[in-house]
């Protein structure tokens, strides 16, 4: 049969955001597809150096609108490894509680959307953003906004912690548990869901290394490569949590892996709970911030809900005379043509779906 | 001021209060007619001068409460879009919520994120698709106005250079709520309630960004 040239996008309401895909289709197998991005570029990197240190975080929330305070915590890592400053202890331990938190907000709009594309139209997307509304709240009265935070100041947060944190943390925690309990009943049970995510989207283990992919995406095709553990950063080397990873390498293994982290990062928090000196959080102000840089570039790596972040950032006096950026997702978004050699066209979405991309941080 | 005669009117009271008489008098009549004819043709012909009357306010009343946007996100502002439809807000209970994937079936188109050059053919060209009357609501600061990245030489300083905005929505973003209040603005302007006229055209702008190949 010839070949047919079939073109989705860039605005479609399964593509999480503004992705072109252009798929060569041979009656319904798919013979090539090509994604074309940047559609949202803004040039946030060049921006960055026309602001000052602790204007930039909220350039970089805005790369993923998901989890925006990874995104915000790794940029302000890398301005504190420049100025050579220490975290406090206690802002430590609420670093990885906030984090945490926000990765299981992140997988929780994961699922819901997810279960959208495949065509299980709107009771999980519902479930999912019940949750995370508690989830949003909690973080909410944490930092003082609702969706972008820029609540990390170079050595702590931007305010105390509310009276009622931990009380409020460990109910959450626990609501959080008993509901992706349902999740599981509801979807691993559910014969349309497996049946559409099941040996669809294979990746195998070397190819994973060879694309380098990273987070969940590498953890479900069987290795097992976190940076909270391999790279500890502040209190995850005290702390007992595995990793989950999956050998199929498939949609619904992904599934699995992010569904296991939800957990473990519930493990994590309450850990970091237990153990959180009862001490002052709060970071430096704004304005004591500028000339001290050290004029070496600094790198910082961080585990992030879609994979592996990094900053590389060049200092200079006032603002960064370089600040590069190393985007999970984009990388992650350059396996999805292999993933999808020989599929059916039906299995796109259930295929990018599965892979967390987020169109703010690839196209920048 | 006289009594007969309002000052600066085209008719005198009493050339009003005749026309009134006359009026109702063929309302009676006509009614009259159709007491007489029973036939269903006649029914529907009444029908037809009841809804001549009434089809503006009635067809206004009409699209004001089945107000269906356009499911199109940008960047972040979608995410808010997506939390406006879910739980708890819930929009779909006030009626004129239903997210719809095509353009031919919508009326309110919701900018939510920044506007790119490259995008923006995009956007036209969706907002062409939609039927008319069609509206749009720029929602948060990048669609206002270019927001946090005013300075990015990529981006359309606000959604309202390119199409006829009907509401703006402040924030960044704004939370949920704000589009709420927004849509049932929007209602109001459809339905008549405020100012605003709902027959529109591409704007001036548009004209002009077109000319300057946007």
């Amino acid at each position: 049969m010839a070949v047919m040239r079939i073109n989705v996008g860039p605005i479609h309401p399964s593509t999480h955001g503004v992705l072109r895909l252009v798929v060569d289709v041979d009656g319904d197998t798919i013979k090539n597809v090509e994604p074309h991005i940047g559609f949202l570029h803004r040039g946030v990197e060049k921006l960055c150096e026309t602001r000052m240190y602790m204007q930039n975080p909220s350039y970089f929330e805005k790369l993923d609108y998901i989890s925006p305070m990874s995104w915000d915590e790794i940029y302000v890592a890398a301005v504190e490894a420049a100025m050579g400053i220490e975290v406090k202890e206690a802002a430590q331990y609420a670093r990885v509680i906030l984090l945490e938190f926000q990765r299981i907000a992140n997988h929780l709009l994961w699922i819901g959307t997810l279960c959208n594309d495949i065509g299980q139209l709107f009771t999980m997307f519902m479930w999912c953003f019940r949750e995370r509304a508690q989830v949003l709240k909690l973080l909410e009265d944490v930092s003082g906004g609702r969706m972008f935070y820029v609540n990390m100041r170079l050595g702590g947060l931007n305010r105390p912690l509310p009276q009622d944190f931990a009380d409020r943390a460990y109910a959450l925690t626990d609501y959080i548990k008993e509901k992706i309990t349902q999740y599981e009943e509801v979807l691993d049970s559910n014969e349309i869901f497996l049946e559409r995510l099941r040996g669809v989207g294979r990746l195998s283990a070397a190819d994973a290394v060879d694309f380098g992919v990273s987070g969940p995406v590498l953890r479900a095709s069987g290795i097992e490569e976190d940076v909270r553990k391999s790279f500890p950063y502040y209190v995850y080397d005290k702390i007992n949590f595995s990793i989950p990873t999956k050998a199929d390498g498939d949609s619904y293994a992904r599934y699995r892996v992010r569904y296991e982290e939800i957990t473990e990062s519930i493990r994590i928090i309450r850990q970091a709970l237990e153990n959180m000196p009862n001490t002052d959080v709060v970071g430096m102000p704004i304005k004591l911030i500028g000339p001290n840089a050290k004029p070496e570039p600094v790198v910082v790596r961080r585990e992030l809900p879609k994979g592996e972040g990094l900053i590389y950032m060049v200092p200079d006096k006032q603002r960064p005379y370089r600040v590069s950026i190393r985007s999970p997702a984009f990388i992650n978004l350059s396996v999805l043509p292999k993933l999808l050699e020989g599929a059916k066209f039906a299995d796109i979405f259930a295929v990018f779906g599965s892979l967390d991309i987020i169109f703010g941080e690839t196209d920048r | 001021m006289d009594e007969e005669t309002v000052e600066g009117a085209a008719y005198t009271k009493e050339q009003f209060m005749n026309a009134e008489q006359k009026m109702s008098a063929l309302v009676e009549q006509s009614l009259g007619e159709y007491k007489k004819d029973k036939s269903v043709n006649a029914m529907f012909a009444r029908l037809s001068d009841f809804s001549k009357m009434m089809s503006k306010d009635l067809i206004n009343w009409g699209r004001s409460n089945s107000l269906w946007p356009l499911q199109f996100g940008l960047a972040c502002c979608a995410i808010e879009l997506m939390d406006f439809g879910a739980a708890r807000i819930d929009a779909e209970r006030k009626g004129y919520l239903l997210f719809r994937g095509t353009p031919r079936q919508c009326d309110v188109m919701i900018v939510a994120g920044w506007v790119t050059k490259s995008v923006v053919p995009r956007i036209k060209r969706l907002y062409e698709q939609m039927a008319s009357p069609r509206y749009v609501i720029a929602f948060g600061e990048c669609a206002t106005c270019g927001g946090p990245w005013w300075e990015s030489y990529n981006i359309v300083k606000g959604i309202d250079q390119v199409l006829p905005v009907d509401i703006y929505v402040a924030g960044c973003p704004p939370r949920p709520e704000n589009l709420f209040s927004a849509l049932m603005k929007l209602q109001d302007k459809v339905g008549g309630k405020i100012a605003g006229d709902t027959e529109r055209n591409l704007s001036e702008t548009t004209r002009r960004a077109e000319g300057e190949g946007l």
